[in-house]
This record gives structure tokens, sequence and C-alpha cells, in this order.
């Protein structure tokens, strides 16, 4: 028996072996050929500005690796609109690489220590700034004057969203929206009618009264970080995060604190409690369309317009799931169209101008977008938007008319991209908020501890 | 007789309770992936649906999960025997051996277990990218057939700790090399030791996902670990449904190689070997 | 030539020699997969560093500021808690059933699988939701109280007294791999001693306390070093569970090490408390081993 064992032994570790000869093999042709086409766009980097015939030669010719976060449906259109691609530019192949979000970004920072990132990646506006500021992604503008990446359908104000000093550094490819979730069939029943634009005061004065009435509270963007007091900031004219330091005065913080604190001392809003027993952040498990009982329910949710499907899917047979604007007492000053999600190119990308010509056709081919049906939030392109509408659901149609009709005509340009720092910084809302809640520190002591801890972690 | 039924009514009963989380996790799967959330106090679907193993098994673009099936099994095999034997050899070397350094590997052994596993991600991958091996397999694989998981050498080595060493000694009065000695006497009698380690290993390299997501590329080449987790969008839906039948079948081959392996660790060949 | 050859062999049986060969696979894959990510983490530790870019050596500025970190001594206090409470508790327990079920019957390899599964199913998805539902206000725990006649609107993952036990009950329930260990070991000890202390006249009580426990004590004494660095390093079960949650009453060391290290990119302030922790669970092993003498079996069989 100990024999076989032994021989057995041997004969998989052998194979192991061969196995890892094989592998190295195939690891060091992709990469002879990479660096036979880094030679080649180095050529083509240096002839870019006079003549732009050699390179659609360069960029038609290239292996791409795509990746990005996200579900299902997601990976299944992703991965047909690069096969479309292939088929029409046959030089062109890709390898589509997907991760759930929290692993992504895992992977990718991974990635970037080991100078292996993919050529285009999906890129969040939280981590836009630090993967500026490490020197990681490729300045998009030289590929936009030598016409490879077309952005003449982008409204001006969502391209700049991509903007980091100066440099184009992603291009958007879903439009969104913050828009506050509310539970339309509820209010109705009870006679109750929501207006946009709410100011702080008339929100709780709503959330008071829907209480009264129905029993249902408010869940309030808990442990959602930093998001509804940036908004709050920007209504005030403050925002949050300036370089090195919090943009907003202690008094300023404390205003928003005090909705928590007002919240539970009347009663209205949700019980810290509640949110430990959900995974915060998905849909399905908001207090908004999931609960037992009023009491650990919310009538409504602090949210994304693109949110909508997810969140009218998930809800009770029956209820009908309206969106309005979160509420601010400058609304012009705090509201603003967010691109939901980007794409970016590395520069560890072999072939930058193909990730380029890549995500020009992402951008502007209605076939594709036809395939991809505005999963990712309304295209960026006004005219594929147009141009994609049967494709759209209902939830999507809500969510367009609600970014045309109620967003652009009062808001402002969205806050420069979060600094270094900030990701702790919002934390620590989330636990000062929760802290609040708990009725462990008032709205003051909240607020001061922000603004002292805050600047600390935000000035190493 | 009355007494073996009070033992049978308690054991199930807790067992039931062990179980539960599982059943609980099929029965889900069963379930219309919308009700999961709103029905989930309550353990028999009102109408069972097998749609959530359609939807599941036709996987992401083009890959069901027949292809990360195949890999899963073919990871966790292929490290668990490298794990397997290679720990029971240092563990033969480290117990019944006196050796300059012993004791400096030992204490080496117990430290490379100590620092959390999270702190190394980055620093490994910089090295097996050194290797050149980002990308393959060989990360998720070579490294066990070098016990570096000090867990199953000393595992082994006290249970060798706790054969007499007369049997040793008189096999080596006979004329065995030490090499005879451990194919021939200690390993059939630690293949108890060897068969847990074996449980806990395919087990362990099962579930792990972190390692195949920094080193795997292509979606063809997913492990089960990684391809659950895809179900979820925590930014968009979640198709729970779908997650929780692809789960229920993921624990199927552990549970099969428990129930197949178990009865070894009991009814092993040992008892005749060992006198007192 | 063939002297050389039987010179060859010879040296290989020396016993010095034969263990490190014995051992070569270790010692080869300690200093190849193991030593150098260490000592790459161990430098990190002593750095500014953020993943993204390289890292810059800044002395021990991240071993300082551990000590003005309420947090970090939060985190400690927390893990100390849940891995001297739930460590012995899950030992028993594996203890008890390895006993229970170490007699073969037809049914007990099915009792086997059944509680060896929750280890099975270990960090799922699955296991996070449910353990949120079953302690939910409106849960099954709190129903079953009702049921018992105890009405309870209590919300056990919500009070800061009662969430870490939630988890320490999930790791408790875990209990099949030390549970398996038991059972291989109960399988060691010959028959034969318990036929000749039945003839002797010994009770069931007495033979477990004069055979079965003594011979025991080094798999306990295993267990115990194992599952208590388990303990230590103890991840999962607040990660997919609580996240900390409330106000940072269940939050792990190792958890917190985590999200400074990718979540907060400092990275090299991660990588310190790595170390840190090293020391500690270090010295708690060291502990352990220091009184080995004085409970474990050591005589063989």
């Amino acid at each position: 028996m100990g024999k076989r064992i032994i021989s057995l032994s041997l004969a998989v570790f052998l194979t192991v072996m061969l196995l890892a000869g094989c592998a190295n093999k195939g690891t060091s042709t992709t990469s002879d050929t990479g660096a036979g086409s880094k030679t080649e766009t180095k050529t083509e980097t240096k002839t870019e500005v006079t003549s732009s015939a050699d390179q659609t030669n360069a960029a038609d010719n290239a292996g791409l690796t795509v990746s990005w976060w996200g579900n299902q449906t997601r990976n299944e259109r992703t991965q047909q609109v690069l096969d479309l691609y292939t088929q029409n530019n046959p030089g062109v192949t890709f390898d589509g690489q997907f991760a759930e979000w929290a692993d992504y970004w895992n992977k990718l920072s991974t990635a970037s220590a080991g100078h292996t990132l993919p050529d285009v990646v999906q890129m969040d506006y939280k981590y836009l700034e630090q993967y500026v500021s490490n020197n990681l992604l490729v300045d998009l503008i030289p590929y936009i004057d030598n016409g490879t990446l077309d952005v003449t359908g982008i409204d001006e104000n969502i391209l700049n969203s991509g903007k980091v000093n100066g440099g184009l550094y992603a291009i958007p490819i879903g439009v969104n929206a913050p828009a506050l979730m509310y539970n339309k069939t509820l209010l109705d029943q009870n006679g109750i009618t929501v207006k946009d634009n709410l100011s702080l005061d008339e929100f709780m004065a709503l959330c008071k009264e829907i209480y009264e009435k129905t029993g249902y509270k408010t869940g309030a963007a808990y442990g959602d970080g930093d998001i509804f007091i940036e908004y709050t900031m920007r209504s005030l004219g403050s925002i949050l995060y300036e370089k090195g330091k919090l943009g907003a005065t202690q008094e300023q913080l404390q205003k928003f604190f005090e909705v928590y604190e007002k919240g539970i001392s009347e009663g209205w809003m949700c019980d810290p409690s509640i949110y430990t027993e959900r995974t915060i952040g998905t849909p399905e498990q908001m207090p908004l369309v999931y609960g037992s009982s009023p009491a650990t329910m919310s009538w409504c949710a602090f949210s994304y317009s693109n949110a909508l499907a997810s969140l009218q899917n998930a809800a009770p047979e029956g209820t009908e799931i309206a969106m309005t604007t979160w509420p601010a007492d400058d609304q012009k000053a705090a509201n603003y169209l967010k691109p939901g999600m980007f794409f970016s190119v590395t520069v560890d990308s072999k072939n930058p101008e193909a990730a380029a010509k890549f995500i020009s056709y992402w951008t502007n081919d209605v076939d594709a977008n036809k395939i991809l049906k505005g999963e990712r939030g309304v295209p960026a392109s006004a005219k594929v938007a147009e141009a994609i509408k049967d494709q759209m659901d209902q939830n999507q149609l809500k969510a367009v008319a609600y970014i045309n009709n109620v967003v652009t005509p009062t808001s402002s340009v969205i806050n420069p991209p979060a600094p270094e720092g900030s990701a702790e910084v919002s934390k620590l809302v989330d636990q000062l908020v929760e802290m609040v809640c708990y009725k462990q520190i008032t709205a003051e002591d909240a607020a001061a501890q922000l603004f002292q801890k805050g600047n600390e972690m935000l000035a190493d | 007789m009355a007494g073996r039924i009070i033992y049978h009514v308690i054991v199930c009963g807790i067992g039931l309770i062990m179980i539960y989380p599982l059943l609980w996790m099929v029965m889900s799967s069963l379930k219309d992936t919308k009700t999961i959330f709103t029905t989930a106090n309550q353990l028999i679907p009102e109408q069972i649906t097998f749609q959530n193993y359609i939807n599941g098994w036709r996987g992401f673009g083009k890959v069901t999960f027949g292809t990360f099936f195949m890999n899963s099994l073919f990871i966790s095999i292929i490290a668990t025997i490298g794990t397997v034997i290679s720990s029971a050899l240092v563990a033969y070397g480290m117990a019944r051996f006196k050796f300059k350094g012993r004791k400096f590997l030992f204490v080496s052994m117990l430290a490379t277990m100590m620092l959390p596993a999270q702190v190394l991600m980055i620093p490994q991958y910089l090295w097996y990218q050194k290797l050149g091996w980002v990308g393959s397999y060989l990360p998720l694989i070579v490294p066990y057939y070098f016990a570096v998981q000090g867990f199953f050498v000393y595992l082994i080595m006290n249970f060798i700790n706790g054969l007499p060493v007369e049997l040793d000694e008189a096999a080596k009065i006979d004329g065995c090399s030490y090499y005879r000695i451990f194919t021939k006497i200690i390993m059939p009698l630690i293949a108890p030791a060897m068969i847990t380690g074996g449980i806990f290993s395919f087990m362990w390299r099962w579930d792990d996902f972190l390692s195949a997501l920094l080193y795997v590329n292509e979606s063809m080449r997913y492990p089960v670990s990684l391809a659950l987790k895809l179900f979820s969008d925590p930014g968009s839906s979640s198709d729970y449904g779908a997650m929780f039948a692809m789960a229920s079948l993921s624990v199927l081959p552990a549970v099969l190689i428990f129930i197949f392996l178990q009865k070894y660790l009991v009814e092993g060949i040992s008892t005749s070997g060992l006198k007192g | 030539m063939r002297n050389n050859k039987f010179n060859l062999i010879h040296f290989l049986n020396r016993e010095s020699i034969a263990g490190l060969v014995f051992s070569l696979p270790f010692i080869i894959g300690f200093f190849m997969f193991l030593l150098v990510p260490m000592g790459i983490s161990l430098y990190y530790s002593f750095c500014d560093y953020n993943i993204l870019s390289p890292p810059v050596f800044a002395g021990l500025k991240n071993y300082i500021k551990m000590f003005q970190d309420e947090t970090f001594y939060k985190t400690i206090g927390v893990t100390l808690y849940f891995a001297l409470v739930s460590v012995p508790l899950r030992l028993v327990f594996a203890l008890i059933v390895a006993l229970i079920l170490f007699k073969t019957t037809k049914a007990t390899g099915l009792y086997r699988a059944a509680y060896y599964l929750p280890s099975i199913i270990g960090g799922s998805v699955a296991v996070s939701i449910l353990w949120k539902r079953m302690f939910a206000i409106d849960g099954v725990i709190n129903k079953l109280l009702g049921a018992m006649g105890l009405p309870s609107e209590f919300s056990w993952l919500g009070d800061t007294r009662t969430a870490i036990w939630t988890l320490i009950i999930l790791a408790v329930w875990q209990f099949g791999s030390s549970m398996l260990i038991f059972l291989s070991s109960l399988k060691q000890i010959p028959s034969t001693l318990y036929e000749a202390s039945t003839v002797d006249g010994a009770g069931k009580v007495k033979q477990f306390f004069h055979i079965t426990l003594p011979l025991l004590t080094p798999t306990i004494f295993f267990n115990l070093v194992m599952q208590m660095i388990n303990g230590f390093l103890a991840f999962t079960q607040c990660y997919i569970i609580t996240q900390g949650k409330p106000m940072n009453s269940t939050l792990f060391y190792t958890v917190y090490m985590y999200q400074q290290s990718f979540e907060y990119s400092n990275t090299g302030y991660g990588a310190a408390l790595a170390w840190v922790m090293l020391g500690i669970v270090g010295l708690m092993t060291l502990l352990i081993f220091g009184t080995k003498k004085f409970w474990v079996y050591e005589g063989g069989v």
C-alpha cells in the first residue's frame, strides 16, 4: 500500500511539474506577443500626433483585457458586446474578467502592485482620484484629439466628471443621480403626496407625519458612508473633502447629525438595531422593501436612480416604488448628475490605442448598446440613449425622465473625486451616525469628533 | 433498549439543529428567488421550483457551472494529495528524528500559522509574479506539495507521537531503513490522521476563493467558490436563488467525500497493529 | 562505484540526515513560499504603503500610531473575549460529541456527517443571511422563546452585550474539525486497554478518567493550540455577519486589520497590526506550551 501511494504521489508530482512547465510556456508566449505589441505602440505614440492612419493599424490588432464588476446579467451582456466587437474587428480579441464588487477592487489593487492591470477597467467615482494620483490610469485627451475616441455625444458636465487635474482619465458609461425611493402605494393609501425638492425641515415633518399615520419609520442613509452628508454639505455651500482637510465647518457638520438625533428622539427614525440584521447596501434587504412590521420598515430609501429596477423587483407584489430628490435646503447646490460607472485605460495596457478605440465603440455604437440595454445606467451619449429607448423597460424610462425633468434643471456640478483617506472618514461617519442613533453621543459631539478625527485622517 | 432509543432521539434532535442551516439553504434554493427574504422564517417553500438550478447552472457568459465544478475538483484533489503526502513525510521527520535545526523548523512552522493570511496577499502575489505563475493554477497547487500548511504537519506529528517507538526500533533491528519503516510501518498506522487531513484539506481548498481571485484570470478557469460570489452585486440586484442553488450543489462533493472516508477513521487498519 | 552507492545509502540512513531528508519538503516550502512573503510584509509594516504606489520607508511610525489608536485596543479586547470563550466551549462540545459518536453503529456514519456539516458550509453567504435571520427581532430564536412562554422582542444582533455571542455560537456550532481529530485519536487507543480494565472490574466512568482522557491529552493539547491560534485570527464570522456592528462591539482584530489594509489604504499600518498579532498569538502559544508538562500525558501507549 505504501509503495502504491508513493508511486502515485510521484506521478502526481511529475504531472504538476509538467503542468507548471506548460503554464510557464503559456505565459511566456503571451508576454512575448505582448512585448511585440508594446514596441509597436511605442512607435505609434511617437507618430501619434502627426499621422493617424497608421494607428488604426495598431488598434486593429490587439488582445485586450477588460474587467468589470457586476451580476449575472451584466456579465452576459458585456461578454456579448465583446464578442460582437471581435466579430466586427477580427484582429481584436478580448479576455473579459469579472468579479464581485469588493473582490474586484482587491484584485485590481493587487494587480496594480504587480503592474499587471487589465487594459480597460470599469472605474467608480470613489476610486478615481486614488488611481489617478498613483499614476495608474492613462490620460485619454490625446486619443480624443487624434480621433480614436469620440466623446462628442457626451454632455460636457458628465464628461468632466472623469477629469482629474486637467487630464481626462475616465469615460462615463452610464448616468445616474441621487434619488429618494419611496413606497408610493403606502403613501397614496394614506393620502400623502411627496413633492420634489423637499427642504430638510419639510422632509422631517413628512417623516413624522408618515410615522404617526402609518407606523412606518424612516431609513435615512444609514451605513452608506458619506453620500448624504456630502449632499447636505453641498446644500450648505461646502465641499466635504478638500485636499488634506474637511471642507465643512463643525457647525455645518452638526446639521447633518441633527437629522438623526431628531428622528430618534421623535421616534420616526428606524431603530439602528434593524440594520444589524441585514446586509447593508443590498436592495433586497433595504427596509423600504423588506421587513415584517412597519416598525422595522421604512417608507423611503436614499439611493440612486438606476436602483429603481432592483428595488421595484424586490418590493412586495402590488407595491409601487417612486422616486424624488433627496431633501436639501438648497436643492440646486446640492443635487448633481453622477456617472454611475466609467471605463478607464490603465498604464499597464500594451495597446492603449486599441483600448481607447474600444471605449469609443462602447460609447457610440447603437447595436452594442441595444445589447447592453442601459444596464449600467442611462447611456452617457444622449444620441445613443435616445436610440435605445425602445429597449428600455418601464423602470429605466422612469429613471431617464427623472434625470431629464427633475435633476437636470435643478442641479450643479458634482464634487471633485474624493481624495485618499476619504474611505476612512466615510467609515467614521457611519460609526458616528450609529452612536447618535444609539444615543451614545449628541449631534454636537458627533460633529466635533468628525471635525477633529476627519481632518487628521485626511491630513496624512 | 430504552437507553438506545433515548440515545438516538437525543443525537437525532441535536443533529437536526446542526443541519438546519443546510436544510434552510436547500429549501431556499427551491423557492422563487423573489420570496427568499420575505419567507426566510418558513422552512418549507409554498411552491417548489427548480428554476434557480436552471438559472444558476447556466453560469456566466458561456461558461456553465459544470466547468467550474471540474476546475474546483481538479485544484482541490491535486492540492490535497500534495498536502497529505508532503505533510506526512515532514511529520515523520520532525516527530521521530533528532537533527540539527529541528526545533527551529518546528517554531517556524508554528509561526507561519500565526500571521493572518490576509496580510500575505500582496507579498505573495508579488512573489508568484516573479516566478511567472500569475494567471495559472500553479500558486493554487504547487506550494501544497511542500507542506506549507503547518496545521497538517503538526496534526500528523501528534499522531505519530502516539505510536509506540518500539515498533520502529524492532523494524530497525530487523534491518529496515528509515524509508522502509515509513512506508511499511508508519504510513499504514497514520492512515486515520492522513484521512482526517485529507478531508480538511479538500474542504479548505474547495472553499478557498481568495487565491483563485488573485491568480486565475480567465473565467473559464474559475473554481466554484469564486463563481458563487458572482451572483451577487451590492450595487444592483443579486440572484440569491441561483446562488443558493449552486451553493447547495457545491456542498455535495465535500459531504460525499466525508461520508465515504469517515468510516476509515474508525474502522481503519490500525487496531491489529498496535500492542499495548 | 559500488562502495560509493553503499556509502550514500548509509549516509542517508543516518538519523540526523534522514530527519532532514524527510523534512525537506517543508524546508524548501518554507524558504520558497513562506519566508519571502513574510519578509516583504514585515518590511511593509515599517512603510507608508497604500498598495497602489510603491512603499516608502517610515520607520516605527505605524507601530507608534497603534498605541494611540482606540480601535486597536477595542479590537484586542473583543478578540480576546471571543477566543477565550469560544475555544474552550468548542473543544468541550467536540470531545463530548466525538465520544458519543465513536461507537460504530449503522447510524453513526450519518450522524457524524450531520455534525460535521456546519463546518463544511463554513463561511458561505447562506450562513451569513441565515444567522442574521435567526437572531433577528422577528427571527426563529425569538419565536422559540415566545413558544416557550417568554415573549421576546429583543434584538440579539443590535445589542452590544449580545451581538458577540451570536458569533461565539456560530464558532461553537462549527466544532466539526476538532471532533474529527478527536475521533481519529480515539481510534488510536488500543481496545486491549479497555478489555484489561474491564477484567479488573473498572466501570465506564473510571475507564474514561483513567484511560481515555489521559491518552487523549496530547490531542486535546494539539486542538487547544490550533484552536487558540484560529480563535485569535478569527475573521470570517465577523466579516460576513456583523462587520463589527453595533459600535465595534464585535469588531475582530483581523477584520480591523483587513479594513486598514484594503479599505482605508493604510496597508503599512495593516501589516504592522498583523505582526503585533503574531507577537500576541506567539506569547499565548508559548504560555500554553509552558503548561504542557503539567497535564499532557507523554508516555505513549
